[in-house]
């Protein structure tokens, strides 16, 4: 082996090129053109599933047009394939279910990172994260046998009787716990773990000075962390928000099975919905023999691909890639 | 305004206690309550027959059990390769310019890729252009369809084992007369090996839980995976090979089976496979833990 690799070093020797910074192309060695290969072929593998989605898609947008987006109705019998109901019920998922994981997860980090003495953070850090090894068809059964009877008969009910005279509050479904909450609720707790974890992160990695000089000019611990290390540590924590945001938009078997799957966008939190993935997963399976149903389908597909491609910008944009990797 | 101070002080603490309390309360609840659903089904017969031998449906999920394991492995075994070249050519070879950092972004955007797009790409391409290579919905084309979405994350832990590498080993193998691959594989994967390891392991779990592009690639069967060949005269050949090539049953699909058919399958034996499902995943999780901690090299 020695000798193996004297030979192999002393061929280094001759063919390391001096001049190799001058030209941009290196030739690396043999297991080099074996690595750039890998990484060819992923780019391709990349490049031709987007291009082969956008491709599928094409006909669905040169024939509906601007309708594709901005329409409400979606009929495969009429060849109308308006997707506004599933964009606008992805959307209002999302936002509920940021509004309720926010404030739970960062204060949980803020907890975990500052105030907890270090052996329960030892204790509880693994438990929130053990929460990521909860499959998402799981969490759909649990909210949907578990959570949909308590939904339908005392959350929804109480909280619409209290606060019903705000729009967002009515009980527009009375018969049924699915809906916009419910979906949220469970959608909320599959994020949680990531948004904690990642804030926590972000939190640890303002530098030490910034806190004892806080503490030192006689800052008390919440003043310190209001000041001093939110500001800080926000890049970090945003980013980790936008990752949350991107797995509640694409989030699919969890989805279709709280939302409600009808066909109207929810006009409160109690009402149901539709969400893009969810049309998909129901109706993929029929329609995928059809080349203008397929073609539809694959239209949703596409423009969630264009929402997540601006999220990833945005996290990128904010965080940068080594924050949330 | 020093008791202002100290209230504020004071009750922010009791505020995020109380966050931290409801957050890790909850995968108590959430495993205990599907725990408790799960009893009246959780026996052996349960755990270690074919839903095939069983007299109705949801009624065991041995099948589902080894369909899983074979799944993840097969696709782990897909993405490996491609994403550990990829990493190791980015990090070791790569120079930092526009090209690497829009290849960086684009496998960015295959992580973030939402699973149920993979799933009707796998649907459309991989189980109907390609059905004379993958024979439809089988384990071939879940595993095909699964690599796609593990690539990403078996990329992103080996590019970040990479870089922990101290710099100063690596210049040492160099100084020694040691060439560019002789020193990635005698000084720096070994180094990786944990991270990299942690990665392929947490990509096991990712494709264990996964469900949308299952559903849709790999099909259910009620049978374990098989070695065997059959005959179909729509395969090339005419000969259709067991087990890649036929639909394989995983305990996703079990449970996913309980929303799809909530009056044949007894809600105790969906929940029982939810609960060996959550199991199996979290035991690949916790292990990829444990290599991270325990098992680091040089």
């Amino acid at each position: 082996m020695i000798h193996e690799s004297q030979t192999e070093s002393s061929k280094e020797v001759h063919g390391s090129k001096p001049f190799s910074k001058l030209t941009s192309i290196e030739i690396p060695d043999l297991p080099g053109l074996i690595f750039l290969l890998c990484g060819i072929i992923t780019i391709l593998i990349i490049v031709f599933l987007i291009g082969f989605i956008f491709y599928t898609a094409f006909p669905t947008f040169q024939s509906q047009g601007l309708y594709s987006i901005f329409g409400t109705n979606w009929d495969y019998t009429q060849h109308q394939y308006g997707m506004l109901v599933f964009i606008c019920g992805t959307i209002a998922l999302t936002v509920v279910t940021i509004a309720i994981a926010c404030p739970l997860s960062i204060l949980t980090a803020i907890f975990l990172a500052e105030y907890s003495p270090p052996r329960l953070t030892k204790v509880m850090r693994p438990m929130i994260e053990l929460l990521v090894g909860i499959p998402s068809v799981v969490y759909g059964i649990f909210g949907l046998f578990v959570l949909g009877n308590m939904f339908k008969y005392n959350i929804n009910p109480g909280i619409s009787s209290v606060l019903g005279f705000i729009p967002i509050f009515r009980n527009l479904q009375p018969s049924t716990g699915e809906g916009l909450l419910l979906a949220s609720i469970v959608l909320s707790i599959m994020i949680l773990p990531t948004i904690t974890s990642l804030s926590v992160e972000a939190i640890n990695s303002v530098p030490r000075e910034y806190k004892e000089a806080s503490i030192s000019l006689g800052a008390t611990k919440w003043e310190t962390i209001k000041k001093a290390i939110m500001p800080v540590a926000s890049s970090g924590i945003l980013t980790a928000v936008v990752l949350g945001v991107m797995r509640a938009m694409g989030e699919t078997m969890a989805v279709v099975m709280l939302f409600g799957g009808q066909m109207h966008i929810p006009g409160s939190l109690f009402d149901t919905g539709y969400a893009m993935t969810s049309k998909i997963l129901n109706d993929i399976g029929y329609w995928v023999a059809v080349p203008e149903g397929r073609s539809a389908l694959f239209a949703i597909a596409a423009v969630l691909i264009v929402f997540e491609v601006i999220t990833v910008a945005a996290a990128r944009a904010i965080g940068g890639r080594k924050k949330w990797s | 305004m020093e008791l202002r101070r100290s209230v504020e002080e004071k009750t922010f603490i009791i505020i995020t206690a109380a966050a931290a309390a409801i957050t890790s309360l909850l995968l108590i609840l959430i495993i205990g309550k599907i725990a408790l659903e799960a009893l009246p089904a959780l026996n052996l017969y349960f755990l270690t027959t074919a839903e095939v031998d069983t007299p109705g449906y949801g009624q065991a999920i041995a099948n589902a059990v080894v369909g899983t394991i074979c799944l993840s492995l097969l696709s782990v075994a897909f993405a490996v390769p491609l994403s550990l070249g990829t990493a190791i050519y980015l990090k070791k070879y790569a120079k930092d310019n526009v090209l690497t950092r829009s290849v960086r972004f684009m496998i960015d955007i295959l992580s973030g890729m939402p699973s149920i797009v993979l799933g009707v790409f796998g649907m459309l391409f991989i189980v109907i252009y390609l059905k004379p290579i993958t024979g439809g919905l089988s384990l071939l084309s879940g595993a095909l369809a699964m690599a796609i979405l593990i690539l990403p994350v078996i990329e992103r832990s080996a590019e970040e084992a990479i870089g922990t590498v101290p710099r100063e080993l690596e210049e040492g193998s160099i100084a020694l007369g040691g060439k560019k691959w002789t020193t990635i594989r005698r000084i720096t994967i070994p180094y990786a090996l944990s991270g990299i390891m942690t990665g392929i392991i947490l990509g096991l779990g990712r494709s264990a839980e996964e469900s949308a592009i299952v559903v849709l690639t790999a099909g259910y069967s009620q049978f374990y995976p098989a070695v065997e060949v059959l005959q179909n005269s729509k395969m090339p050949f005419g000969a259709q090979l067991g087990p890649f090539q036929e639909p394989v049953g995983t305990l996703a699909i079990s449970v996913y089976h309980m929303f799809q058919f909530p009056n044949i399958v007894p809600r105790a034996n969906g929940f029982a496979a939810a609960l060996v499902l959550i199991l199996l995943v979290m035991v690949i999780n916790l292990s990829a833990r444990v290599i991270l901690w325990r098992w680091k090299i040089g």
